[in-house]
C-alpha cells in the first residue's frame, strides 16, 4: 500500500454512494472497429484560437469605455 | 408465486440448472456458465429454477445426492441460496451467498492452469457490484447500514491478485479493476483506486495494449478522472483523450462523460472544443466560460460558474474551471493592449493599471490598485505575462516580444 501521503486533492470530493458519472457497461463481448469517424470528435480541437482581434462587440464595447473614460479626465 | 408447480416439476428443473452447471464446468463451456451465473439479468430460466429451489425447501440435498455435483457443492450451495434469496428481494442475503458462491468458484477457478474461464469471472466481478449496490440501497432505505459495496470491494481485490500473476489470467485483470473503480468512486474511497493503478502500470511482464478495448477504456476513463482530481493536467488530457479515440461511438452516454472531464482539462491548457462537439453531447454548460475565455469577460466567467456551480462541484470540475480565471485576466490585458495598440502603437506595451481597473469597473468588478497589482504579479510569475512593473508610475510594462504567451496544450506556469 502506499506508504507516501496522498494528495488532499484526492480526499472527499465525492458524496457516498453517488457517482453521476459512472461509467456505462461495455458487453463482455462487445468489440468494436475503431473508425474513421473516431477523427470526428478527436478532432474537435483549437489550440490557436487567441487571435489579436478587437472587432468583436465585446472589444468594441470595452474600447468605447476604455476611451470615454480617458476624455472625462 | 410457485403455487402452480408440482414438486416433481421443481426437482426437475433444478436438477436441469445443477446439470448445466457441472456440464458446463466439465466441458468448459464458458458462454454457457456465463449464463447460470449471471443473476441480477432475471432471465426467465434462472427465475423458475428460484421459484422451484423455494418450493422444495431442501435443494442442497439434490446436490449432495449426486457425486457430479457435490464436488462443486461449496459452489452450488451458497449459489442455489443467493438465486432464491435474490427472488424473494432478501438482498443482503442474496449478496452474501452469492460472495460464497464466487469466493468458492475463485478458489477452483485459481487451480485451473488455462484461463478458460476469465468471461465467468467477470460476470462474477460484474453481479458481485451490481447485487451489492442494490443490498446496499435496499439497506439503507430500510434505515440499516450499508457495507456490501465495501465487503464486494474487498471481496474484488482477492480476485484482483489471483488474476495479477503471470499468465493467461492476467489480461482479466483489468475487467476487475474497472469494477473496482466504479466501487471506489461510489464509496468516494478513491485513494484505494491507488495500489491497483501501480500493480498494473509498473508490472514489466505484460503491455497495457494487451487488455481488451473494453477495459482499456474504461481505466483510462476513471485514471483520467483521479488526474483530474490531483490537477495533473497533462497526465489528465493524455489518459482522458486516449478513452475518447478508443470508445465505442455507439456509446455515446461514455463518450458524452468523457468530454465532460476532457473540456475543463483542455481548457485549462489553452485549448478549446469547437462548438460541434459541445451541441452533439449536450455540453453547453461549457459554452458560457468558453466565451469568458476568448472574450477576457471575467464577468461572463464568474456567471458561468454560478450558474453551474451544484453540476460542476458534483462532478469535481469546478476548482478546475475556476483557475480559469487567470487566463481569462491574460486575454483581458490582451484586449486591452491591443486597443491601446490601434490608438497609440508606440505607447501600447505600458499598460496602466489604472486602466486595467478601469476595464474590470465597466465589468462589474471593483479592485483597488494593491489587488490588481496582486493578479498582475501572478499572471507574470505564471508566464501568462511577459513584463514588469514600473511601481512609481503604476505602470505595467510588457514585453515588446510575446507579450502574453499562449498556452497552446502545455499546463500553466510551466
Amino acid at each position: 500500500m502506499a506508504a507516501e501521503a496522498k494528495p488532499a486533492a484526492e480526499e472527499a470530493k465525492m458524496d457516498l454512494f453517488e457517482d453521476d458519472d459512472e461509467f456505462e457497461e461495455f458487453e463482455i463481448n462487445e468489440e468494436w472497429e475503431e473508425k474513421e469517424e473516431a477523427g470526428e470528435v478527436t478532432q474537435q480541437w483549437e489550440d490557436d484560437w487567441d487571435d489579436d482581434d478587437v472587432t468583436d462587440d465585446f472589444s468594441l464595447q470595452l474600447r468605447r469605455e476604455l476611451e470615454s473614460n480617458e476624455e472625462k479626465k | 408465486m410457485a403455487a402452480y408447480l408440482s414438486m416433481g416439476e421443481a426437482h426437475r428443473r433444478i436438477n436441469d440448472y445443477l446439470n448445466r452447471f457441472a456440464d458446463s464446468v466439465m466441458s468448459q463451456d464458458v458462454g454457457s456458465l456465463k449464463s447460470l451465473l449471471t443473476l441480477t439479468a432475471d432471465s426467465p430460466f434462472l427465475l423458475a429454477v428460484a421459484d422451484s429451489i423455494s418450493l422444495v425447501q431442501d435443494g442442497n440435498r439434490l446436490i449432495k445426492q449426486s457425486e457430479k455435483y457435490s464436488q462443486l457443492a461449496e459452489i452450488l450451495v451458497p449459489l442455489l441460496r443467493a438465486i432464491q434469496c435474490y427472488r424473494v428481494n432478501n438482498l443482503a442475503d442474496a449478496y452474501h451467498a452469492f460472495e460464497k458462491a464466487a469466493n468458492a468458484f475463485v478458489q477452483e477457478f485459481r487451480n485451473w492452469d488455462s484461463a478458460w474461464a476469465l468471461d465467468a469471472i467477470y460476470v462474477v466481478a460484474y453481479e458481485i457490484r451490481v447485487l451489492a449496490e442494490r443490498a446496499d440501497t435496499k439497506l439503507s432505505s430500510e434505515g440499516k447500514s450499508p457495507e456490501k459495496l465495501k465487503a464486494a470491494g474487498s471481496f474484488l481485490m482477492k480476485v484482483f491478485g489471483v488474476l495479477a500473476g503471470k499468465g493467461p489470467k492476467r489480461v482479466g485483470a483489468l475487467y476487475v479493476t474497472c469494477q473496482l473503480f466504479k466501487i471506489y468512486f461510489k464509496l468516494g474511497t478513491v485513494h484505494l483506486c491507488r495500489s491497483v493503478i501501480r500493480s498494473i502500470e509498473t508490472a514489466r511482464i505484460f503491455d497495457f495494449e494487451e487488455f481488451p478495448n473494453r477495459d482499456k477504456v474504461t481505466y483510462m476513463y476513471y485514471t483520467g478522472r483521479l488526474e483530474v482530481f490531483n490537477e495533473n493536467f497533462p497526465a489528465a488530457d493524455h489518459k482522458l483523450s486516449y478513452a475518447l479515440k478508443h470508445c465505442n461511438l455507439r456509446k455515446e452516454a461514455n463518450i458524452r462523460m468523457i468530454l465532460k472531464y476532457l473540456i475543463p482539462v483542455k481548457l485549462s491548457l489553452g485549448i478549446l472544443p469547437r462548438d460541434w462537439l459541445l451541441e452533439k453531447y449536450n455540453l453547453v454548460e461549457y459554452s458560457k466560460v468558453i466565451q469568458a475565455l476568448q472574450r477576457g469577460d471575467l464577468r461572463l466567467l464568474r456567471n458561468a460558474l454560478e450558474e453551474n456551480e451544484d453540476r460542476f462541484l458534483r462532478s469535481g470540475v469546478y476548482l478546475v474551471l475556476e483557475k480559469l480565471e487567470l487566463q481569462v485576466y491574460q486575454r483581458l490585458l490582451k484586449k486591452i493592449y491591443a486597443i491601446q495598440k490601434l490608438k497609440e502603437p508606440g505607447k501600447a506595451h505600458q499598460l496602466k493599471l489604472e486602466v486595467i481597473i478601469k476595464a474590470l469597473k465597466w465589468l462589474e468588478i471593483d479592485m483597488d490598485l494593491d489587488e490588481v497589482e496582486c493578479i498582475v504579479a501572478i499572471l507574470i510569475h505564471r508566464n501568462l505575462v511577459k513584463g514588469y512593473f514600473a511601481h512609481k508610475s503604476k505602470v505595467v510594462v510588457l514585453s515588446k516580444q510575446d507579450p502574453f504567451p499562449k498556452l497552446t496544450g502545455k499546463p500553466m506556469g510551466s
